[in-house]
């Protein structure tokens, strides 16, 4: 047994990027070009030099905003895609040179519901993917019945899946993940689109995995989701991990800072420079809440009696006032904005 | 919390996967069954079945009746350059393998476009099974539903035009089975370049239209100006068309057709060579570029 489950070094993944359509006089320009023509080279840097170790047994939570190259990230680890350099190992083989042995080793969920057939029952789907896995059928049937039963799809497994709840279905995805009983399971943002009940299922799920002893890497953008099920997060932006740790030493780098929470209603972008050149301010996120022109203020500092009068006099300026206020701990999210100065989500 | 888990914790290394010679061949059938529960499961078959066979050489017919004239007396020009009088058989011959090779040859390549619009082309590709048995794997059921489909046309004229045929059942398989190597290889390098390029499409009904104009699917290749008949001579429908029509129409004898089955048979190397290195080649730079999981 090797030591990591998942060791990755340098890697690096570089799009081909079209060049960007030419504009002019405000509109764009179409130009005409021959179908399968190659446009001159230019890169985009998705995945930036990772680096990571994770220990056999242990959630791994990448956290980072959309775009950031978790899913890349996650697409060079199952070899649906070649770094473009850098190395990864899964379960001890090179995703490169032993891409067989790196895809009997995971249980791959990638984001979005469609990657199971709707034409087949729950079981067919299985029955399907467990050939594909090249799991002996006796093993393969026992394991289905037991992975239907624990999903609690048993009753439902002979309907095709297109008649199945978006919950359900991502449960087949799941066992199908499930059935070779890989070691090492990577899971793409697992709860994406599910509603509030599935999603916390889904969680569950996962904890109960990390018990019966699999690794799992899983990303997402819910930074509630990173801090309630992984041991270890890797903040990612802009295909750089930019923290790693775990989430109470993560939390603990800005411990010394507090946060302040405002609600402001009538709140204009504008003021956002007055606010943040208050002395003692060391960074601001804002947030439009969606009603009556309410606005979330979130705003660090060090020393929150000393700025509050001076913010509040601030806020409450020219028909803008405060209407809820907040001192918190800060989260998770508190680091990423700490670090890039933006929010996770917008 | 840091993990303080233990070897004896944990999933063992190996998974139940275990690759073998009989796991490959359990991993392609499973391809097979899935694009037959697939082709069953959604009721357009039907009308494929039922309204393609007649709607498809049924305007070429039209015409040949309103050339032949009353009483098919403009025919005697068409006997004599094709040999055969019966010419409702030399067009249905014609459109049915001509529609039995365009989907050998075709849905080879559109079984990776269709898995992507699924959305399912990658959870497969992830999976231990050699990527090749996914575009293989679907042969049989197009093989299948293609013959069933020549039933339905069969059945379909003898009923309403009283087309006589004299076929050699035998050689007419034989003409099937030795054609399937080259429009499995023409499939082969057709799906690489479904793996890389979105135009693909139009790409293919270019190719289409012009393949369909020079093998003859309802005229003798003597009609076309010389330079057309030397392209023709090179494409491998116009070799299947040819040789099914003697062995459906003439019931010719196997020996005598053996050098367009050799002649097929060749280009069925030549072409699944090809097809495999592009393939690999193009598949590879799929997953260097990216392009793959892209729909
Ligand atoms: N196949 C591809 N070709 C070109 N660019 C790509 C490709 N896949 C991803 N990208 C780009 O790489 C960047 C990282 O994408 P990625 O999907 O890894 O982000 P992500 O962290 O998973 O974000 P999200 O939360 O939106 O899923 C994005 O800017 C994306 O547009
Ligand atoms: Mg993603």
């Amino acid at each position: 047994m090797s030591e990591y489950a998942i060791e990755a070094e340098h890697l690096v993944k570089k799009f081909p990027r079209k060049a960007p359509a030419e504009e002019q006089n405000g509109r764009k320009k179409v130009k005409f070009t021959w179908p399968f023509k190659r446009t001159p080279a230019s890169f985009f840097t998705a995945v930036d030099d990772v680096n990571l170790q994770i220990e056999r047994g242990e959630i791994f939570g990448l956290l980072g905003p959309n775009g950031a190259g978790k899913s890349t990230t996650i697409r060079m680890l199952c070899t649906l895609l070649e770094p473009t350099s850098g190395t990864a190992r899964v379960n001890g083989y090179d995703t490169v040179r032993e891409p067989a042995l790196v895809r009997q080793s995971l249980g791959t969920v990638l984001a979005g519901e469609r990657s199971i057939y709707w034409k087949l029952t729950g079981r067919e789907n299985l029955e399907y993917f467990a050939a594909l896995y090249h799991i002996p059928p006796d093993v393969a049937r026992k394991r289905i019945n037991e992975l239907l039963e624990r999903m609690e799809l048993t009753a439902r497994a002979n309907e095709l899946v297109e008649k199945y709840s978006t919950g359900m279905r991502q449960r087949i995805v799941l066992s199908r993940a499930l059935l070779a009983r890989p070691p090492i399971l990577l899971f793409d943002e697992p709860t994406l689109g599910l509603d509030p009940q599935a999603a916390r299922r889904t969680r569950e799920i996962v904890l109960e995995l990390k018990k019966e002893g699999h690794t799992i890497l899983l990303t997402t953008h819910y930074m509630e989701e990173a801090d309630q099920l992984s041991d270890r997060i890797g903040i990612i932006d802009q295909g750089k991990i930019i923290a790693l740790d775990t989430p109470a030493s993560l939390k603990r780098r800005i411990n010394q800072q507090e946060v302040i929470k405002m609600e402001v209603s009538g709140w204009k972008p504008e003021m956002a420079e007055r606010v943040q050149s208050i002395q003692g301010v060391s960074n601001l996120v804002t947030r439009y809440l969606g009603v009556d022109s309410t606005w979330e203020l979130n705003l660090h500092t060090e020393n929150s009696r000393a700025i509050l009068p001076r913010v509040i006099e601030q806020v409450n300026y020219n028909g803008t006032h405060l209407v809820n206020m907040n001192i918190l701990e800060p989260t998770l999210e508190d680091v990423f904005i700490n670090l890039t100065g933006k929010a996770l989500r917008d | 919390m840091q993990s303080t888990l233990t070897n004896e914790g944990l999933v063992a290394a190996r998974s139940l996967s275990r690759t073998s010679l009989l796991a490959h061949l359990r991993a392609f059938w499973a391809v097979t069954w899935r694009e037959w529960y697939h082709f069953v499961r959604y009721p357009t078959w039907v009308i494929a079945f039922v309204i393609w066979p007649i709607l498809f050489p049924a305007m070429y017919i039209m015409g040949a009746f309103s050339l032949a004239g009353p009483q098919g007396t403009g025919i005697t020009r068409f006997t004599e350059v094709t040999g055969t009088a019966n010419y409702l058989g030399y067009i249905v011959v014609g459109t049915t393998v001509w529609m039995w090779a365009n989907t050998m040859l075709w849905n080879t390549g559109l079984v990776l476009r269709e898995e992507r619009m699924r959305g399912t082309l990658e959870s497969n590709w992830m999976s231990p099974t050699s990527r090749f048995f996914f575009v293989l794997g679907a042969g049989p059921v197009h093989a299948a539903t293609m013959l069933m489909f020549v039933f339905a046309t069969v059945v379909e004229f003898r009923l309403f035009f009283g087309t006589q045929f004299n076929a050699n059942l035998g050689t007419l398989l034989v003409v099937a089975l030795c054609s399937m190597p080259a429009l499995y290889g023409l499939g082969f390098s057709f799906a690489s370049l479904v793996i890389t390029a979105r135009e693909a499409n139009t790409f293919v009904f270019l190719i289409r239209g012009l393949v369909m104009i020079f093998c003859g699917i309802t005229y003798p290749l003597s009609v076309m100006p010389a330079w057309m008949q030397s392209v023709s001579t090179w494409l491998p429908p116009t070799i299947i068309i040819r040789a099914a029509r003697a062995a459906a129409l003439n019931n010719a004898p196997l020996s005598s057709l053996t050098s367009d089955l050799t002649l097929l048979l060749i280009h069925g190397a030549v072409w699944l060579s090809l097809g495999y290195i592009l393939f690999t080649l193009i598949e590879r730079s799929a997953r260097r570029k990216g392009s793959l999981g892209s729909y």
